[in-house]
């Protein structure tokens, strides 16, 4: 093959892919060159000269190209003088390092020595301590003792809050830059820099809140000693006293890959609960990466004071707890009595094998509709069609490919997603951006098209007219992904959009392949789940507009969602109510049934990218709680729809066997690992972390119809009338906080000072127009709710328009753009 | 003529001094080495000298100590530097007095003393807690959480000597 070249470590030839980093060759040859500041997802900097080796290079004759030999007939090989760094060499064909010499080997302790001159002898309080590279490097390459004298010893401060989340501990810090780097390269938050020189140097922030970044807790993870501690895990535990689970984030669509740390807590009754939440590699997924909401937002699986404990129904007036075999029985028959008129609307936290005992009981009793909730995304049903293709990896995407994201804050929405295309357009790819108002994303990308909110689901046709060059960029790139979110449109502009995107695609021949597709950013982690199991927001609508008799609402939080809510579930008889949390009930439930969350249970999730992944049982139940299909299977065998089921397992064949897209998955197929690169979370540390490694499974990507040549057609799009403000009122266009006070967030408390006061984004024009000041209290009344926020005035929102996030008050947002009145409180 | 042999042992015996002694009357001396119940040190200062770093509970081969860990403040101080010992557990019922946790311990914290009647009626009772292993404050010193003027114990190890 052309692509390898043959080069030579400790004297034995490798053929590995040519221009691959050193270190990185050789490690996939199975020699581990000792690192500190490199890391195989930055670039190299050869700041710490851990990776010392003697380098050398085959001669060849120039003329010929003739591999010249020595006396002996050994090839001639030309030494570097000095020793040089493995980190900063991409192989090429002829190298020769050596790595055993005891030159290297002096280096290396030099190096190691070096390091330890200014570094505290912490180990046994160091989160790190365990995992550390800079221990095992010491262990395997230091010197057995000191020469310094220990009064020299730098003495710092060991507490430094960057931020609210991420604390350092300068006397620990050896200046490799990881952190700095990771934030500047990947993150695209620069918000961390040195100070000051030599052995004065230190890590600051320079952003205002301290450490002003989703990402921040990757640089725990990749900080190869302890200098950056979490404030979630600081003290937590020690490494080896953890129990790792594979699991997947249950907050949003990326699906990121995560390793749950669990071990059994005095405070917690003795239970196992989560210390840390880490990345679990997927270089299809979230690579090595994970949001601080993945990360820190965890704790509603273990908080017994808003978990609801034991089932509830209702005798008379009065709520009571009770036993679950009186609430089953309670419910069923409820369920017998309502002649068939039963539905369910399903939140997008809830698994497949949850979906599917809900549909089995639901359509058993003769209901057929079945809701997804929040209705506010249409048109999974075409990313089944025109998603990406199968082996799509936004890693790959570079120069010569596009991404256009539509309608969608995609930093607040799917983080993950909004850093690997920024790192894709750091490799040369086309990002266009379209939405409304200003957001996050535009700072990576290439075009910016605003549009007035009022003909967001004709965002497709204004591209293609205005701005035809773009559009001819997008369709003429190699590869395009198109990313559309529901901002400033309805359901019905949703699907508009969404299939306008569509269309667009399949003209350009943009689907079917990897790396071409559609892809949205359904709200929660299940909501390609909730489509293939035939849970649609259409339904949601029809739900609303005629309600049934009894009514399943199944882990979603409809009062909090929706201002609306309140007044046509007055209409339903019976609500029956899957839930996590204790919270009020909902007006007119009639039982209320506990079930567990992600960590409690085995279960599945679909994810953006329509790659079904499984998550594992980590801990024990929160009281009563069941898995949600256990409690729907009890219901129907009770009603004697059905057999008794035993696992999740069982359900995902039986899912297979019915529903064609998850045709041959299992849980053996979903568990299925390969290797994969950069060979991170092995047994050495030095790229940081030990969670990394995948033991859990890559899961499966469901093909879209349109993969393996499947033919796919253009919609019509049905556009629907624009919304319009008229007579002194303004849009309101709810837009989403990735932290909120959602019940799943709101347990996390580590992160509430970064949760927002509820506020609303105006523009400077319509505030002064309405005589509002920046932080003045305004009301919003829309969509049936009024709302008493501050006013920021900043240019966040365009004329004629108010941006209002979701979920940042105890009064809900409406949940889909909307006309009202904005005037100072 | 065995039979005399064995007569004559006897009987040398019966004029030595007995190696038993009249328990619990009496008791016996001991050794400096001797391994009994394990002990919670102090420093002089009263601050507890574990920091909660679960070495201790890593050494042990019979997995009897359970050690979570929590942050000092200068206002709430338990320990010197960062980390404390939140719970500190050692169940009596798996120890087998080998002493690896003392040889574990960095600061000194743990220590096998010469305790040596421990009685328990239920296998929760066998669980000695924190308060049971903490030894009592120096005298005229605070007992812990102190209040700490700021900045004063930074360090959870002790500084180390020279080697020279
Ligand atoms: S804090 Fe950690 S990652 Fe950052 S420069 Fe220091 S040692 Fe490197
Ligand atoms: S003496 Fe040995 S068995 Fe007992 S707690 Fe210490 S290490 Fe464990
Ligand atoms: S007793 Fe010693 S080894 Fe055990 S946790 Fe405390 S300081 Fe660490
Ligand atoms: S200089 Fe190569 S790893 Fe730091």
């Amino acid at each position: 093959m052309s692509d390898t070249v043959k080069i030579y470590i400790d004297d034995k030839a490798y053929d590995v892919p040519a221009g691959m980093n050193l270190v990185d060759a050789a490690k996939m040859a199975g020699n581990d060159i000792p690192v500190f500041c490199y890391h195989p997802k930055m670039e190299p900097v050869g700041m710490c000269r851990m990776c010392l080796v003697e380098m050398g290079s085959i001669q060849k004759d120039r003329a010929s190209g003739e591999v010249l030999l020595d006396d002996k007939g050994n090839p001639q090989i030309r030494w570097f003088p000095k020793l040089q760094t493995a980190c900063t060499t991409n192989v090429s064909d002829g190298l020769v390092i050596r790595t055993n010499t005891p030159q290297v080997d002096q280096a290396r302790e030099n190096v190691v020595e070096f390091l330890l001159t200014s570094h505290p002898l912490d180990c046994p309080i160091c989160d790190k301590g365990g995992e550390c590279p800079l221990q095992n490097l010491t262990m395997e390459h230091g010197p057995g003792s000191s020469r310094m004298v220990y009064s020299d010893k730098l003495k710092l401060d060991k507490h430094v809050p960057l931020g609210d989340l991420i604390f350092l501990d300068e006397e620990r810090c050896i200046q490799c830059a990881r952190c700095i780097r990771f934030q500047d390269e990947i993150a695209g938050d620069d918000v961390l820099a040195f100070h000051e020189r030599g052995r004065s140097l230190q890590i600051i922030t320079n952003s205002d809140p301290g450490f002003d970044s989703y990402f921040s807790g990757n640089t725990a993870d990749i900080c190869p000693v302890g200098a950056l501690t979490t404030a979630d895990f600081r003290f937590g535990a020690r490494p080896w006293e953890l129990t790792e689970v594979p699991s997947i984030c249950p907050h949003d669509a990326a699906g990121s890959n995560i390793s749950l740390s669990m071990r059994l807590d005095r405070d917690h009754g003795g239970r196992a609960i989560i210390k840390r939440v880490m990345p679990r590699q997927n270089e299809n997924v979230n690579e090595i990466w994970i949001s601080d909401k993945t990360r820190f937002g965890h704790h509603f699986t273990r908080d017994e004071h808003s978990r609801l404990l034991c089932p509830l129904v209702r005798r008379g007036g009065n709520f009571n707890e009770t036993e679950w075999k009186t609430a089953l029985e309670y419910a069923a028959n409820e369920l017998q009595l309502a002649g068939g008129s039963v539905a369910a609307i399903a939140g997008s936290g809830m698994s497949n094998e949850d979906l599917w005992e809900l549909r089995q009981l639901v359509t058993g009793l003769g209901g057929e509709r079945l809701g997804a909730w929040p209705p506010t995304h249409a048109g999974a049903d075409l990313v089944a069609q025109v998603g990406v293709g199968q082996g799509t990896n936004l890693g790959d995407l570079g120069k010569g490919d596009a991404v256009l994201i539509v309608a969608s804050d995609l930093e607040e929405e799917v983080p993950i997603w909004r850093l690997r295309i920024k790192q894709a357009h750091d490799r040369g790819a086309l990002v266009v951006v379209m939405n409304g108002r200003p957001t996050r994303m535009d700072d990576f990308a290439s075009t910016v098209i605003h549009y007035d909110y009022s003909k967001a689901a004709g965002a497709f046709d204004l591209l293609q007219k205005e701005h035809g060059d773009t559009a001819r960029q997008l369709t003429g790139a190699k590869n395009l992904v198109v990313i559309a979110g529901a901002e400033g449109v309805d359901l019905a502009g949703s699907r508009a959009l969404m299939q306008a995107a569509a269309n667009f695609l399949i003209e350009s021949g943009h689907v079917g392949k990897p790396n071409n597709g559609l892809m949205a950013t359904f709200p929660g982690a299940n909501g390609m789940g909730q489509y293939y199991l035939g849970f649609t927001p259409e339904a949601t609508q029809d739900i609303i507009a005629n309600p049934p008799k009894v009514l399943f609402i199944a882990q979603a939080d409809l009062l909090f969602d929706d201002p609306a809510a309140v007044s046509w579930l007055k209409q339903v008889e019976t609500i029956i109510q899957l839930t996590l949390f204790a919270e009020e009930p909902v007006p007119g439930v009639t039982a209320a049934l506990p079930i567990q969350s992600f960590a409690e249970r085995d279960g599945s999730f679909v994810n953006g990218e329509r790659r079904v992944q499984r998550f594992y049982t980590a801990q024990g139940p929160i009281g009563q709680a069941l898995p949600a299909w256990q409690v729907l299977n009890r219901l129907g065998v009770q009603l004697g729809l059905g057999r008794s089921k035993l696992s999740a397992s069982i359900l995902m064949n039986e899912i297979a066997q019915s529903i064609p897209a998850f045709a041959g998955i299992t849980y053996k197929a979903l568990a299925h690992v390969e290797p994969q690169f950069p060979l991170v979370g092995g047994d050495d540390v030095y790229y940081g972390g030990t969670a990394y490694r995948n033991k859990g499974g890559l899961g499966v990507q469901i093909p879209a119809a349109a993969d393996n040549g499947g033919a796919v057609t253009k919609g019509k799009v049905e556009k629907p009338a624009a919304i319009k403000a008229s007579g002194g009122q303004l849009l309101v266009v709810p837009a989403t906080r990735l932290y909120n006070r959602e019940r799943v967030f709101r347990s996390s408390e580590l992160v509430h000072p970064r949760v927002p006061d509820a506020y609303v984004a105006m523009n400077a024009a319509d505030a002064r127009k309405l005589g509002i000041e920046n932080g003045d209290m305004v009301s919003i009344s829309a969509g049936g709710s009024t709302l008493k926020v501050r006013a920021h005035v900043n240019g966040a929102a365009p004329q004629g328009a108010v941006i209002l996030p979701r979920h940042l008050s105890d009064t809900p947002a409406p949940l889909a753009i909307t006309a009202g009145e904005v005037s100072k409180a | 003529m065995n039979v005399l042999r064995g007569f004559a042992t006897t009987f040398k015996h019966i004029l030595e001094e007995p190696v038993t002694i009249q328990y619990p009357e009496q008791s016996i001396e001991f050794q400096e080495r001797y391994k009994g119940r394990h002990e919670l040190h102090r420093y002089e200062n009263g601050l507890e000298k574990c920091i909660g770093c679960a070495l201790c509970a890593a050494a042990c081969p019979a997995d009897a100590i359970w050690v979570e860990a929590a942050e000092n403040t200068d206002e709430v101080r338990f320990s010197p530097g960062e980390r404390y010992a939140k719970t500190y557990e050692i169940n009596m019922m798996r120890c087998i007095y080998c002493g690896y946790c003392e040889d574990a311990c960095p600061t000194e914290a743990i220590v096998l003393g010469h305790e040596h009647r421990l009685s328990f009626t239920s296998r929760s009772e066998a669980i000695f807690t924190k308060d049971v292993l903490l030894v009592e404050a120096p005298e005229g010193t605070q007992a812990t959480p102190q209040r700490v003027r700021p900045g004063t114990f930074d360090r959870s190890i002790p500084d180390m000597e020279d080697p020279l």
